[in-house]
C-alpha cells in the first residue's frame, strides 16, 4: 500500500515536467538552437556556397562597428519605432476610447471591422498598393496633393533619400493601427463601468476621465503594445524590402533587410549572422527595459 | 504571452537563417519506374512559361520513360532561390544560368557538371552553338554551361523626334550631351530615362561607361577579386559621367523600375533609353514608336575600348547528380528546331547557328544580332564581371549619385575599401 502511494505521488512529480516538455522541445528546436547556431555562424567567413567555413574570430563584429549602413539602418529602425509608438501606441488609444464612447455605440462596430480589415490583407498586397499610392507619375497621393493645390509638395516618395524611409513608415502605420485598436478596445472594455459613473457624477469631463480613469486601467496593455511595436520596428523587413529594397542608396535600409541582403545577396553568411545577433541584442535590450519599467509578471 | 510574442516574431527572422541549413534526399526515379528531371527556369512570365511547358510536353511525349518537374521564379528571386539551392542536396538537375561570375560562383560549389566531354561526343550538336558565347561559362578550360541567348545593351533612340529637331546620331559622349540638350531645349523635360529602382540598369551603365573610359588592362585586373584595386582615375570619371546622365533622366526615376522607363519610351515621352536587344519585341508591342539604336558612344580621351559591346548570354547548367537523360534534354533545349521557334515566339536572340533567319525575326533584331555576333569584343553585365559586393557599392552608390546624397570619389573609396575586403 505504502508503495502504491509513493509511486503515484512519484508520478504526481513526473506530470508537471511532461506537460512542459513539448513546449520545451519546440523552444529548442526552433529558437533556442538557431539562436545559439547564429552566434556561433556570426565567427566564421562562409558564403551559401562554400562548403566549408572560415574561423575569423571577431571580425565580423569589428567590421559591424565600423559600418556606415548598420548606422544608417540603426536609425531608421529607431525612426520606425518611435513614429510606431506615437502613431499607433498612443493614437490607437485614443481611437479606441472614443469607439468605445456611447456616441458612437451604433457604428462602433462597423468602424472596427473597417480599422482591422489591413490587418487582415497580406503585406505584399498592401506594399504593391502603396507602389501606386507612392508612384511619381500617376500615383494617388501625388494626384491628390496636386488636385487641392499643393503640387509643390509633390516629391517622388520612394525614390527620393529624404522620405523614402518616412514613405515605408506610413504604409506601416495605415497597416497595423487596427490591430493595437483593437488591443486596447478589449482592455477598455474591462474597465468597470462604475467608474465612469463615478467620474460623471464628479462633474469630470471626457478629457478628465480619459486621463484620470482610462489611461491608469489600461497600463497594462499600454506596456504590451509598446512592446510589441517597439520590437516589431526593430526587426521591420516585409515594408521596406518590397517598397524600395532599402534604397535609393541605402536611405531606407532596416537591420533585418541589411542582414537579408549580407546573408543571401552578398554572399557573407557569416557577417549577416552577425547582423542578426546585433538585432537580437537590441531587441533583448528594448524588451528587458519594459519589462523592468512596467513591473509586468506581477498579477495586480 | 509577451515573451512568447516576442520570441515567436525572433522565430520568424531566425527561419531566413534557418532555410539555409535545410537539406533534403535525392529522387531520380519516381513509383512508375519513370527517370525524374527537376527543371527550373526564370520565366514565369508569358510567353516563355508557356513556351518551355509546351516544349516539356512534346519532350514528354518523344520520351514517355521521363518526366520533367518544372519551377520557376522570376529574375531576383531567381537568383536569391539558385543561390540557396546550390548550397544543398536539392540543386534541380537542369536550370538557367547567366555567364561569368555569376556561373562562377554557382561553380565553386562544385556541384555543376562539367561538360566538356559531352560537348566533344556530340559535335552535330555542339558545333551549332556560336563559339564565342561559351567564353562566360568557361572556368580554367572546363565548360560548365551551355549559352543560349545572346544579349546586347544599346541606345533605342526614337527616330521620328531624331528627324524632327535634326539630330544626328551622337558618335561621341560629348555629342550625346550635346543632343540631350538640344532635346530638352525642344521641349522634352526628360530626354533620357532609366528606371534607377532596379541597381542592374545602375550596374549596365557603369559597365559600359567603364569599358570606354578605363584601360582594359587595368579592368581585367579590376574585374578579378584577387588583384582587384579601383584607383584609376578613369572610374571618377566614370561616375561623374553617370552623374551627368542622371541629371537628364528628371526627378521620377529613382522611383520607378526599368519597364515602366521602357513604358515611357514605347509611349514616346522619352526619346532614348538605354535597352537591351531582348527588349526589341517589348517596345514594338507596347508602342508603335518607329525606333534605331547606336552603341554607347566613343568617350574623347578614354582609355577604354570604343566599340566593345557590353551583353552576355544566358545558358543552362546540369547538375553534377542529374540523371543522364538530362544532357539529352539539354540537347532538346539547345537544338536549331527548339532555338528558332524560341526566338519566334519571344523575339529574344539565341546562340545557335541558322536559329536567327529573317522568317523568325524583324529587320530591327536580325540588326542587332549581326551587331552582337560582330562585335569586337563584348563585356559582360558589370554585377556579373566583379565582386558581387563591390558591384553593390557602385550600384547602391549610383542610385546615391542620383539623389544627390553622395559623390563619385566617396563611392570610389567605398569601392576600394570593399575590393581590399574581398581578398
Amino acid at each position: 500500500m505504502k508503495e502504491g502511494a509513493r509511486m503515484i505521488a512519484r508520478r504526481n512529480r513526473m506530470i508537471p515536467a511532461l506537460f512542459i516538455l513539448p513546449s520545451l522541445l519546440f523552444l529548442g528546436i526552433f529558437i533556442y538552437i538557431p539562436l545559439v547556431q547564429n552566434f556561433y555562424n556570426s565567427f566564421f567567413d562562409f558564403s551559401v556556397f562554400s562548403p566549408t567555413k572560415e574561423y575569423v574570430g571577431f571580425s565580423a563584429f569589428q567590421q559591424l562597428l565600423g559600418d556606415k549602413v548598420v548606422m544608417t539602418a540603426l536609425i531608421n529602425n529607431i525612426k520606425y519605432a518611435i513614429i510606431s509608438v506615437i502613431f499607433q501606441v498612443a493614437f490607437a488609444l485614443i481611437l479606441a476610447t472614443i469607439l468605445e464612447d456611447k456616441l458612437f455605440r451604433r457604428i462602433a462596430p462597423m468602424l472596427r471591422v473597417i480599422y482591422f480589415i489591413p490587418v487582415m490583407i497580406s503585406i505584399s498586397v498592401i506594399a504593391l498598393l502603396f507602389n501606386f499610392i507612392y508612384n511619381p507619375q500617376m500615383g494617388l497621393l501625388n494626384s491628390f496633393l496636386e488636385l487641392v493645390g499643393l503640387g509643390n509638395l509633390a516629391v517622388p516618395w520612394l525614390g527620393n533619400a529624404t522620405t523614402s524611409i518616412y514613405a515605408v513608415i506610413a504604409m506601416s502605420q495605415w497597416q497595423s493601427i487596427g490591430f493595437i485598436t483593437m488591443l486596447f478596445i478589449v482592455a477598455i472594455q474591462k474597465i468597470p463601468k462604475e467608474l465612469y459613473e463615478a467620474a460623471n457624477i464628479d462633474g469630470a469631463g471626457k478629457i478628465r476621465q480619459f486621463f484620470s480613469i482610462t489611461i491608469p486601467q489600461v497600463k497594462e496593455a499600454l506596456f504590451v503594445n509598446m512592446l510589441i511595436t517597439i520590437t516589431g520596428s526593430m526587426l521591420v523587413f516585409n515594408e521596406p524590402y518590397i517598397l524600395t529594397n532599402g534604397g535609393p542608396g541605402t536611405s531606407s535600409m532596416t537591420l533585418s533587410v541589411y542582414m537579408y541582403q549580407q546573408g543571401f545577396f552578398k554572399d557573407n553568411m557569416g557577417y549577416g549572422s552577425a547582423v542578426a545577433t546585433l538585432i537580437f541584442v537590441v531587441t533583448a535590450i528594448f524588451a528587458l527595459i519594459q519589462i523592468k519599467v512596467s513591473g509586468t509578471g506581477k498579477d495586480e | 504571452m509577451k515573451k512568447t510574442l516576442c520570441f515567436s516574431i525572433l522565430l520568424l527572422l531566425l527561419s531566413t537563417l534557418l532555410a539555409a541549413c535545410n537539406s533534403g534526399g535525392e529522387q531520380s526515379a519516381n513509383a512508375d519506374g519513370k527517370v525524374e528531371i527537376d527543371f527550373f527556369h526564370r520565366w514565369p512570365n508569358e510567353p516563355r512559361k508557356s513556351f518551355y511547358d509546351e516544349k516539356i510536353k512534346e519532350y514528354m511525349e518523344q520520351n514517355p520513360d521521363v518526366h520533367i518537374n518544372v519551377d520557376y521564379v522570376l529574375n531576383d528571386a531567381y537568383k536569391e532561390k539558385v543561390r540557396v539551392l546550390v548550397s544543398s542536396d536539392e540543386l534541380p538537375d537542369i536550370f538557367t544560368a547567366w555567364s561569368d561570375s555569376f556561373a562562377e560562383n554557382l561553380v565553386s560549389s562544385e556541384r555543376i557538371m562539367p561538360l566538356n566531354d559531352v560537348i566533344q561526343e556530340d559535335e552535330e550538336w555542339s558545333s551549332k552553338i556560336i563559339d564565342s558565347q561559351f567564353g562566360g561559362f568557361t572556368f580554367d578550360d572546363t565548360t560548365y554551361g551551355i549559352p543560349f541567348t545572346v544579349d546586347g545593351k544599346a541606345f533605342f533612340y526614337n527616330k521620328a523626334v531624331f528627324e524632327e529637331n535634326n539630330i544626328e546620331i551622337p558618335t561621341t559622349y560629348d555629342e550625346l550631351i550635346a543632343a540631350l540638350d538640344k532635346l530638352q531645349a525642344a521641349g522634352f523635360e526628360q530626354p533620357l530615362v532609366e528606371g534607377l529602382t532596379n541597381t542592374w540598369a545602375i550596374s549596365h551603365y557603369l559597365g559600359t561607361i567603364f569599358e570606354r573610359v578605363v584601360d582594359p588592362a587595368v579592368l581585367e585586373k579590376d574585374y578579378n577579386s584577387e588583384t582587384a584595386e579601383f584607383t584609376d582615375p578613369g572610374y571618377v570619371q566614370g561616375l561623374e559621367m553617370f552623374n551627368e546622365l542622371t541629371s537628364y533622366m528628371g526627378e521620377v526615376s529613382t522611383a520607378i523600375d526599368h519597364e515602366a522607363a521602357r513604358n515611357m519610351f514605347a509611349a514616346g515621352e522619352v526619346p532614348i533609353l538605354y535597352m537591351q536587344f531582348a527588349e526589341i519585341k517589348m517596345v514594338e508591342e507596347a508602342g508603335d514608336v518607329e525606333f534605331g539604336f547606336f552603341d554607347f558612344p566613343e568617350v574623347e580621351g578614354g582609355k577604354g575600348d570604343p566599340t566593345a559591346l557590353t551583353g552576355a548570354p544566358e545558358g543552362w547548367m546540369v547538375s553534377k547528380n542529374a540523371p543522364e537523360e538530362t544532357i539529352d534534354f539539354l540537347k532538346f533545349l539547345t537544338s536549331e528546331e527548339t532555338a528558332a521557334d524560341f526566338t519566334k515566339t519571344d523575339g529574344q536572340l539565341n546562340a545557335i547557328e541558322g536559329a536567327v533567319t529573317e522568317e523568325n525575326v524583324n529587320p530591327a533584331s536580325l540588326e542587332a544580332y549581326e551587331l552582337i555576333t560582330n562585335a569586337s569584343s563584348t563585356a559582360p553585365w558589370f554585377d556579373n564581371a566583379v565582386n558581387i559586393n563591390v558591384a553593390d557599392v557602385f550600384m547602391r552608390g549610383g542610385q546615391s549619385l542620383a539623389t544627390g546624397q553622395t559623390t563619385p570619389e566617396d563611392i570610389l573609396k567605398e569601392a576600394q575599401q570593399e575590393a581590399e575586403n574581398q581578398k
